[in-house]
């Protein structure tokens, strides 16, 4: 999968989970003070990403990615990892 | 004699109830297993042998007695008592020819000389054991061992009763507001000093005794069936406490609690049934929480015991919660339902699977992913702190080590969510 897919892949899942915008979901967005994310919300989006991408995330790791762009960067080094 | 208090093989079978603490650290009465062996022995000197784990927290928490030390187990005539065994008045004796003491294919007890333990390979008791079968007298042994969690449960009755009559004291040391009643034999109720009974409480001792220790505070329209324990510092509000009931230091009880054991600093503070029930230390049950105890086609109850459904032979077992679990408002637990330690559950309105691993959440119908470990932390220390409790490094790192061997299992629960 292209860095490029899993970009918009990524963004979409956050729109949709967020009920976000989808033209707000750009790179520098944080997902609590830009979208808006409330504590159970962030949690979903774990669980969203990796039915989305079939991956599984280190939790600690996965938590600590605070904005859009940072998740593209992890989820695409978890698929690299977990699917070649 | 040096009396060594060991964990064995079927340690698992207490999981979650015993995954931060030895097997014979949990409740079953007044106090622990522990705590009712060793009252056969006062004064004796006493090591421990625990899951590897276990020992530099519990090696702290025991003000650094003797946890899996080797050396323990040498310069003395030993006394190994299986730390699972009950102790209700029958405790292997001291003194006497060497023997093997055996429930079936366990070891309850082994009593040994210094002699024939300095010469053999000591490395923990039940190789000692195992070592000298041939060469000891092997003998069944009349203790009863429990073997499951609900088996603390069911002996919890019988064990407050005899945890009564071992009392120094008995009777009203405490305040009991003249309004407040105790409905049966009068003999057979401790309040400790410090301990406050509010009016419109009924002490109802007809079933058996009552023990309200030291600061303890039963407020208003509070119903304690005996045989019931209530612990230290702790506030039963406004509850229905039915028989069979321990409840720990430092909770906050309310709604309607049958035939269970609530470890220390744990909240359940609303309306919400809890039965037939072990609740470890640090839980939250939230509003309305409850469980059900009994089938509705009133068949054995079965339990997940180390990932295989186990027929526990009672129709009445309800839920067993490891310590650091935190329930949302309107959670429902199936009967005979594990939860681990450290899980965060939003139950919503439907009833939960049987089994929820440690450290994983619940939320949306499925079992998944936690906040991570810092985030764990961090509602630990705040829980912690609210009770003045600080939060030593070698118990943050027990629980790091629970995440860490639990983590293989909620892995898998969470790929079958997912699916």
């Amino acid at each position: 999968m292209s860095e490029a897919s899993i970009a918009e892949k990524v963004r979409q899942v956050v729109a949709k989970q967020l009920k976000a915008d989808l033209d707000k979901v750009v790179d520098d967005a944080y997902f609590v003070q830009n979208l808006g994310a409330d504590s159970l919300q962030s949690m979903e989006l774990i669980a969203a990403f990796e039915d989305e991408f079939d991956i599984e995330m280190d939790e600690d790791e996965a938590v600590k990615v605070k904005t859009v762009g940072g998740a593209i960067e992890f989820i695409a080094r978890v698929v690299a990892e977990q699917h070649g | 004699m040096r009396v060594c208090i060991f964990e064995d093989a079927t340690a698992d079978n207490f999981c979650p109830v015993n995954l931060v603490r030895p097997t014979f650290e949990v409740r079953c009465g007044a106090v622990s297993l522990r705590e009712r062996i060793l009252r056969g022995y006062a004064d004796a000197e006493v090591c421990y042998f625990v899951r590897d784990y276990l020992a530099p927290a519990y090696r702290r928490r025991m003000g650094g007695a003797p946890v899996n030390d080797p050396n323990a187990l040498q310069g003395d005539d030993l006394l190994l008592i299986n730390g699972r065994m009950l102790a209700l008045g029958d405790w292997p004796a001291a003194e006497g020819p060497e023997q093997i003491g055996l429930c079936g294919e366990d070891v309850a007890y082994a009593r040994l000389s210094a002699t024939t333990v300095a010469a053999l390979d000591v490395s923990e008791p039940l190789s000692l054991v195992q070592q000298t079968k041939s060469k000891v007298e092997t003998v069944p042994a009349p203790q009863k061992l429990v073997r499951y969690p609900w088996h603390l449960v069911e002996h919890n009755g019988k064990c407050i009763a005899a945890d009564f009559d071992a009392l120094p004291k008995k009777g009203v040391h405490g305040e009991m507001a003249e309004l407040s009643a105790i409905y049966g034999d009068k003999e057979q109720v401790y309040v400790a000093p410090g301990a406050q009974v509010h009016p419109m409480v009924v002490l109802d001792t007809h079933g058996g005794p009552v023990i309200v220790e030291e600061g303890a505070t039963i407020l208003p329209h509070t119903r304690v069936e005996g045989p019931s324990y209530i612990g230290p510092d702790t506030h039963i509000v406004g509850a229905k406490i039915r028989e069979g009931c321990s409840i720990g230091p430092a909770c906050r009880v309310g709604g309607e609690v049958e035939e269970s054991i609530i470890h220390g600093y744990t909240n359940k503070y609303h309306d919400g049934f809890l039965g037939h029930a072990y609740v470890g230390e640090w839980v939250n049950l939230g509003a309305l929480t409850t469980n059900s105890d009994l089938k509705n086609d009133y068949r054995n109850v079965e339990v997940y015991i180390k990932g295989k459904l186990v027929d526990s032979g009672s129709a009445k077992v309800g839920c067993f919660i490891g310590d650091h679990t935190k329930t949302s408002i309107g959670t429902l637990f199936n009967t005979g339902t594990v939860v681990g330690v450290g899980c965060i559950i939003l139950g919503g309105s439907e009833i939960l699977p049987k089994y929820i691993p440690s450290f994983a959440w619940y939320y949306n119908s499925r079992i998944a992913r936690g906040g991570g470990f810092e985030a764990f932390t961090h509602i630990v220390r705040t829980a912690m702190g609210r009770r003045q409790v600080e939060v030593a490094d070698e118990e943050v790192e027990l629980l790091r080590a629970v995440r860490e061997m639990t983590k293989t299992e909620r892995n898998e629960a969470i790929r079958k969510a997912r699916k």
